[in-house]
């Protein structure tokens, strides 16, 4: 079986566990457990015809952070960047964010994942998709489980890919 | 004689009466009593199958009906009447514990009692004469508790990725293990650390991590018992054999199963 690390990067609170949560036990938690810097977590996917085993590391805060160490992002073979739909301040900066991840992991594309979106309303969705920065590959809720397994699978095509 | 036949004539008379005045309540009691057995049993056979299935129903439903209700009862019960629990356990609860100490200190004792004889025997005696400072208190518990190896992961330096192992135990998830352990490796690392340093050893309790740190892999041994300065040496080097052999054949790095055999081979029955 392939083995691949992969990323989940965002501000705190965006929901990174709870869709790590959903995809690996099918589970949801209101309650907010801040990660300890990292947690890991694995799951096997089937793609293609080929079983991945992948490790997911949980990053707690952005790269931007000093307190994250840079040795989390190496070796990865694809990373999620997830903001909160409902939080601004977790999403102002996609541009720049994204471009350090990318800088210490070495990946050129990044998954881009806008989740909660069980807290707005779909007109004001649709007004929100037109203001972002850079292309969002999916819209998540972890809480209603809608396109949280896709999103890993998206993950898993571009880990495989690399 | 003619009084019994007077007394018979007396009751025959009695008997006719009796006769002739409750026939008709007679054959009123018979009827009441056919169509009470009867209504039986249609009831019966009318509520019988209810009941059942309500009983049914009861039985499966019971311990999501009643579960929290007898719980909250119980701890209630449990509570109220602490003393008499403890109590009622104390006893056994201490039968227990010192049936556990006792064998233990057997166990020990009888180790220990080895050890010593061992020392006094004539090879041992000789070999005093020539040895170093050691005190002999340290040497018999490091006897006793001689250090063995637990868990061994060879695991991707980057990735935290599992990439051989083995384990006495039976470690429930070993990726995360590994992808854990890689954390706390880069944590530690990048907390504490002079840049090119690496985290060597982490001790819990009985346990020691021990790590040995290569270019692309690094390979954590968990051992257990007293470490002495021998054990660590023959540690290293049995590390090191192994990495040379893994790095002068890459191409194991991508068959765990022989990867685990040669962890196998190389630090355990060597042991």
């Amino acid at each position: 079986m392939i083995a691949k690390k992969v990323l989940l990067v965002g501000s705190f609170g965006v929901g990174k566990t709870s869709l790590v949560r959903r995809f690996v036990l099918n589970e949801f938690s209101e309650d907010y457990i801040s990660t300890i810097g990292v947690r890991v977590s694995s799951k096997v996917v089937e793609l293609d015809e080929n079983e991945i085993k992948l490790m997911i590391w949980d990053v707690a805060g952005t790269s931007k952070d000093e307190k994250v160490p840079k040795a989390y992002f190496l070796g990865a073979s694809a990373a999620m960047y997830v903001f909160d739909l409902s939080r601004e301040e977790t999403y102002i900066n996609l541009s720049e964010d994204l471009e350090a991840i990318k800088q210490l992991s070495g990946l050129e594309n990044i998954v881009v994942v806008g989740n909660k979106k069980d807290l707005l309303s779909e007109e004001a969705l649709q007004e929100l998709k037109s203001t972002f920065a850079v292309p969002v590959n999916l819209i998540t809720s972890a809480k209603e489980n809608a396109n949280v397994e896709d999103a890993f699978l998206l993950l898993s095509k571009q880990a495989l890919s690399k | 004689m003619e009084q019994t036949t007077v007394n018979n004539d007396k009751n025959n008379r009695f008997e006719v009466l009796k006769e002739l005045l409750l026939t008709d309540d007679r054959e009123e009691f018979h009827r009441l009593r056919e169509k009470f057995l009867e209504s039986n049993k249609k009831f019966n056979s009318k509520v019988s199958p209810v009941v059942d299935k309500k009983i049914d129903e009861l039985k499966s439903s019971f311990p999501e009906d009643f579960g929290d209700v007898i719980t909250e009862t119980i701890k209630v019960q449990i509570r109220e009447s602490q003393d008499e629990v403890v109590e009622a356990l104390y006893p056994i609860l201490g039968r227990l514990v010192k049936k556990f100490i006792i064998a233990e200190i057997t166990k020990l004792t009888d180790n220990i009692n080895d050890t010593i004889n061992n020392k006094f025997s004539f090879n041992q005696l000789i070999k005093r004469l020539f040895k170093d400072n050691t005190n002999d208190a340290k040497e018999v518990l490091q006897e006793v508790f001689e250090a063995e190896i637990e868990e061994v992961f060879v695991i991707g330096k980057q990735t935290g990725l599992l990439i051989g192992s083995y384990s006495r135990g039976n470690i429930a998830d070993k990726d995360m293990v590994s992808g854990m352990l890689t954390a706390i490796k880069s944590f530690a690392e990048d907390a504490f650390s002079k840049e090119g340093q690496d985290l060597e050893d982490i001790k819990f309790e009985t346990f020691q991590l021990s790590m040995a740190n290569y270019n692309s892999i690094y390979i954590a041994v968990a051992t257990s018992g007293v470490i002495t300065p021998a054990f660590k040496e023959e540690l290293s080097e049995g590390l090191n054999t192994l990495a040379e052999n893994i790095f002068w054949k890459r191409e194991i790095l991508e068959n765990e199963i022989k990867l685990n055999e040669l962890i196998e081979k190389i630090l355990i029955e060597k042991e």
